[in-house]
């Protein structure tokens, strides 16, 4: 069986990506967040031969290394990456703290371009024609007040993203990127109902992005169906403008 | 030196060039052996995982001594 790794597979998107990869395929998948095996219960019994709970800080981006000799090259081939963690760190820009900034893009770009190394090395060795999937944001395209560090981190990891699918695509390995507008997640709680109101008023179908549908993306990215499709960004966003 | 010479052997197969007889310390990876960039990434994982080194990870590696001396610990 091949693997799939997951970041920030216990709430939000990353529990949905999940959920959509073990209901609808036979890949098995590998969590990893701070908080992967307590939120992991439901799905270990469930899925008890193909879910795996890894809990690592993804600030810390030198043990990633020996996240995956220990690890993840213990557990089986891997077949995809889905970085999907984040940190926001929201503020306008003559308040940047360099701290925040530098946790922030330590998890965001840092550790996303890590494991993306480690992804490709074993797909090298074992011959897989594997899949990158990043969780970018709508933010790296439109502006929003308050936005301009978080988005920074997004627009890097598209950069990275399409240089990636170029480097490896002689091997078949893919690299893309899904855009997700608003989602109604953890990540967005901080806004007041008026923020989102006026957020929502800038997309096309006038409401928050649905969850399942930026899943079901990243799926379609991961799977067969999209092996001409590398180097690109997909936009998840109800058509913001 | 045996099981290096196994490894890259094993890569000139699969791309249909002629296995090799011997290993030289003086050989270049890229002069006398004709890997690419991308040959050598893949060779850097064949290696790591035969050993548990890393050849690359402090710097450019330009023969098979420098590959040897890195397996070996030197």
């Amino acid at each position: 069986m091949k693997w799939i790794i997951v970041t920030g597979d216990s709430r939000g998107v990353g529990r949905e990506i999940v959920q959509q990869i073990l209901s609808e395929t036979d890949f098995g998948v590998i969590g990893i967040s701070r908080s992967s095996i307590e939120a992991a219960d439901e799905l270990l019994a469930k899925y008890p031969d193909r879910f795996r709970a890894l809990s690592y800080d993804l600030t810390d981006v030198d043990g990633i290394k020996q996240l995956y000799m220990d690890k993840i090259r213990k557990i089986g081939p891997i077949h995809g990456l889905v970085n999907n963690s984040a940190m926001a760190y929201d503020d306008i820009v003559s308040n940047l703290n360099v701290q925040q900034l530098q946790q922030m893009f330590q998890v965001n770009v840092f550790s996303a371009m890590h494991l993306s190394k480690y992804a490709i090395r074993d797909m090298l060795l074992h011959k897989t024609q594997g899949s990158i999937v990043h969780i970018s944001s709508i933010s790296a395209h439109t502006g929003y007040k308050g936005l301009s560090m978080y988005a920074a981190s997004k627009g890097a990891i598209e950069a990275f993203s399409k240089n990636t699918a170029r480097e490896w695509g002689s091997k078949g390995i893919r690299s893309n990127c899904v855009v997700p507008g608003f989602m109604e997640t953890s990540m967005s709680s901080t806004l007041t109902d008026d923020q989102k109101a006026r957020i929502y008023q800038r997309t096309s179908l006038k409401k928050e992005t649905d969850v399942s549908s930026v899943a079901s993306t990243v799926l379609f990215l991961l799977s067969d169906q999209a092996k001409s499709i590398t180097g690109t960004v997909v936009h998840v966003d109800n058509g913001t403008i | 030196m045996d099981q290096l010479l196994l490894i890259i052997n094993e890569m000139r197969e699969e791309d249909g060039n002629a296995p090799l007889e011997m290993l030289e310390d003086s050989m270049d990876l890229r002069d006398d052996l004709v890997l690419d960039s991308l040959m050598l990434a893949e060779l850097t994982v064949r290696i790591e995982s035969e050993f548990n080194v890393d050849i690359f990870e402090d710097g450019i590696v330009q023969t098979v001594g420098e590959i040897i001396a890195k397996i070996e610990g030197k």
